[in-house]
């Protein structure tokens, strides 16, 4: 098995870099290239303390496999992914989106990492919510699915 | 007829549940939703930064595949209301 792709609930358990080096090992497999997504304590200016990830499950599970099988048809065939993401209240630090692939050769491997996160920004249904050190929370926006030919 | 609306992300704020259903005309599509969902917007959600969500959010049918305007709405169908996304 070369894919594993999963949301994470935070309530249950956490996003582990140990299971997703192991995952990846590959004596095929030269390169190792790993992307780590905390939650940080500040965005635009405000203090944050902990997002909270909403997700639509099916749909981004569908998205993850198909942008993950994407990468491996334009890099490298035989890369291994490991891609998860949380589900739920995250606090500042914690991770939120864990890549790890390998590949035959480092730069497949690093531009895999690349195309996985940025896919996922704009394909997979997925929403954050800031909460702040004031107690207030606020919905971030991001980019519509909306067929662009329908937006007037 | 009426539809299930359920809810993700900043839509969340049109109700505590996680279904909100919606009174539409017989025979409506996916455009006659985004008018309700407007008309509900402006009547009880205008500070909660909602007023684009009925132009900007994107619906899913029950096969979790986008639906474009001119889908037409079965009685009690369960419709997945998608809003700007922004994972990672």
């Amino acid at each position: 098995m070369t894919l594993h792709t999963a949301l994470v609930k935070t309530e249950e358990e956490k996003i582990s870099s140990e299971e997703a080096k192991k995952f990846i090992l590959s004596e095929k497999n030269g390169a190792e290239s790993i992307f780590i997504g905390r939650v940080r304590n500040e965005n635009s200016g405000k203090k944050v303390t902990a997002v909270t990830y909403d997700v639509h499950d099916k749909a981004v599970i569908k998205s993850f496999q198909s942008i993950c099988n994407d990468a491996k048809s334009k890099f490298d065939k035989s890369a291994s992914i490991f891609l998860e993401h949380a589900k739920g209240y995250v606090p500042v630090g914690e991770i939120s989106i864990l890549i790890a692939v390998s590949s035959g050769h480092r730069d497949e491997a690093f531009k895999i990492c690349r195309y996985i996160l940025e896919e996922i920004k704009h394909k997979s249904p997925i929403w954050k919510k800031e909460h702040y050190i004031e107690g207030n929370e606020e919905w971030l926006p991001g980019h519509s699915l909306r067929p662009k030919e329908e937006i007037k | 007829m009426e539809i299930q609306l359920k809810l993700y992300g900043s839509s969340k704020k049109l109700s505590d549940k996680d279904i909100l259903n919606i009174e539409l005309p017989n025979n409506s599509n996916i455009e006659k939703l985004r008018i309700a969902l407007s008309k509900i917007i402006s009547k009880k959600y205008l500070k909660n930064n909602l007023q684009n969500l009925s132009k900007t959010a994107a619906f899913f049918s029950e096969a979790d595949e986008v639906v474009n305007d001119n889908y037409k709405l079965k009685n009690k169908e369960l419709i997945s209301i998608i809003p700007p996304i922004g994972g990672g």
